[in-house]
């Protein structure tokens, strides 16, 4: 009987008749969530793409062996490189000829003068072999297990160096992990500022109207009656908090991309760029799932304000 | 503290039954509203203090005193606002205290309540006012026309339906809020007060109403100070003073 059609429509309606009526306090309470919404989304953002971004470039980290002695016959190589394909960690080993290298050099958008002694009857560049890693964390145990397989020592003391990579690596993975540890104790903090808020918000707005929830249950409201009208209030505001935030979200990234890929000392750009994706591109991909996450948010912190908020006056 | 049963339904007997009267129950009928050794406390002041009381179907009730003699308390326990320090109201054979939260909405739509300050909502026009108890108990939109359109006929408001209470006189707002109350078709019509804001000339037309609306069946509580009223009315008067009833006999007049 509470939760039929009729009452659902009549609290609907109570609900937006109310929310427009006190629309000073309920819009403000809009607008207070909106920007938490927005808080909530760009913190999210930011912890995707550090997340996304972080795996592309330890999916880019690998081990070079280098092979200054040309002297050295291809098959040798290659048997080492066998080898290697076998250690534990390892993805893929590819064998990189002079001749690849030389392709590679070409290909380098650096000064052309830089390029022109080089040549295929001129060709210092040595060969090599491209370790690309299942796992970048454990690089140091890919190392021991390569060095074991190298019986015949042909690999020169410092051209396995990793020692740079390591660091690299290491500094992702912890930069990594406390960008997204941030972003999410940042969410969590906008998600409880919202609550608390707008909570106040919404109480205000019912204790303008406690002669109204007084006459609703002298007249024999049922509790849900009372408090619909209200919830309804709460999930309006979350709603247009949501819609508000994202438009918010989109547009700013619209306007920013021209700007952020025009300056190419730009480390995010770099990022956006080295990812093949622009950040407006970016940005779309991903926004299903934050105005998803946004859309929860707004609409659970304004059904549950709204809940605790009248719970006070359904007493007795 | 614990009465048996039978202890209780003795004293019952013994008090507060009026002994003549219109409307007057024959002796196997069930009161409609019985109040059994009822106390109640806030803190450490003792509101009621042991009242029992009966009243059948179709009196006219005044309860009379002068404020604080706990007359509101009364009232409140009537519309389980407040439940008992200790003994037991019945509401047509139902022990109030076990109505369990769900039921008491539904309780208190087949009791009509009508305060001093009217309590009617501003920004709703006559017939809304009224429409709204309907509305926020399910009733169809057909339905709440037919038996608003009746309550304001009722209450002779037919011409300012579409008016806004602050447009109202006083004696005019509490018909409104007499109206509110009764389009439920309440049994018992509770009115706290009810003259409390109002001139002699709305008294008597308030008054009057209430008396009308007993006349088709209702039951009427009244709670007040106004001795013309009480005098006038010449039914069922209950005496209150420090939490007690001290006096009730039907046909009573108001003395302290």
């Amino acid at each position: 009987m509470s939760f039929s059609f009729l009452s659902l429509k009549r609290a609907t309606k109570l609900g937006w008749s109310n929310f427009w009526r006190n629309r000073s306090l309920t819009i403000g309470a809009t607008l207070l969530m909106m920007l938490t919404l927005l808080m909530i989304g760009l913190s999210l953002l930011i912890s995707y793409t550090v997340r996304d971004t972080s795996e592309i470039v330890r999916s880019k980290i690998g081990l070079t062996i280098f092979f200054r002695d040309d002297s050295l016959s291809d098959e040798k190589i290659n048997q080492l490189s066998s080898r290697i394909s076998s250690v534990g960690g390892v993805d893929s080993v590819e064998f990189v000829s002079k001749a690849d290298a030389l392709a590679v050099f070409n290909r380098l958008k650096i000064n052309e003068d830089i390029k022109k002694p080089l040549n295929e009857q001129f060709n210092p560049l040595p060969r090599s072999l491209e370790i690309k890693l299942s796992d970048v964390s454990n690089i140091e145990e890919v190392v021991n297990g390569i060095e074991q397989q190298d019986r015949e020592k042909i690999i020169c003391s410092d051209c396995l160096s990793y020692k740079k990579n390591k660091d690299v690596v290491e500094r992702l993975v912890t930069g990594t992990r406390l960008a997204q540890q941030i972003g999410w104790v940042l969410s969590l903090l906008f998600g409880l500022i919202a609550i608390f808020n707008v909570s106040n918000i919404i109480r205000i707005t019912i204790n303008a109207r406690a002669d109204e929830l007084e006459i609703m249950r002298y007249v024999g409201a049922s509790n849900w009656f009372v408090r619909g009208p209200f919830m309804v209030e709460g999930v309006i505001c979350g709603l247009l908090g949501t819609i508000g935030a994202s438009a918010i979200l989109l547009i700013g990234a619209k306007i920013l991309t021209p700007y952020w890929e025009s300056s190419q000392q730009n480390s995010a750009s770099a990022i956006f760029s080295f990812m093949g994706v622009s950040l407006d591109r970016y940005l779309l991909n991903n926004l299903g799932m934050i105005i998803l996450i946004q859309l929860a948010v707004g609409v659970m912190a304004g059904l549950l304000v709204s809940y605790l908020s009248v719970r006070r006056y359904l007493r007795a | 503290m614990m009465v048996s049963s039978a202890d209780e339904e003795k004293e019952v007997i013994e008090i507060g039954q009026p002994k003549h009267v219109s409307h007057r129950p024959s002796s196997s009928e069930q009161p409609l509203i019985s109040l059994q050794q009822v106390s109640k406390t806030y803190g450490r002041i003792a509101a009621l203090k042991e009242v029992t009381l009966n009243v059948f179907a179709g009196e006219f009730i005044s309860l009379v005193g002068q404020s604080g003699v706990g007359k509101t308390t009364l009232i409140k326990l009537l519309t389980r606002q407040e439940s008992p320090s200790s003994g037991q109201v019945f509401i047509a054979s139902r022990n109030l205290a076990d109505l369990s939260p769900c039921e008491i909405p539904l309780f208190r739509r087949k009791i009509g309540i009508v305060f001093q300050d009217f309590k009617l909502l501003p920004q709703k026009t006559v017939w809304e006012n009224a429409a709204f108890a309907l509305e926020v108990c399910g009733v169809s939109d057909e339905e709440i026309r037919r038996r608003v359109d009746k309550v304001i006929d009722l209450v002779g408001l037919s011409r300012s339906c579409r008016n806004y209470p602050h447009e109202l006189s006083g004696g005019e707002r509490q018909r409104v809020a007499i109206a509110r109350a009764l389009v439920h078709s309440p049994r018992i019509l509770i009115a706290d007060e009810p003259t409390g804001n109002l001139d002699p000339v709305n008294t008597w037309e308030i008054i009057e109403l209430l008396q009308r609306i007993n006349g088709k069946g209702t039951t009427v509580i009244i709670a007040t100070h106004n001795r013309q009223v009480v005098d006038r009315v010449n039914r069922r008067v209950i005496l209150m003073k420090g939490g007690k009833v001290i006096s009730d006999q039907e046909g009573g007049k108001y003395v302290i």
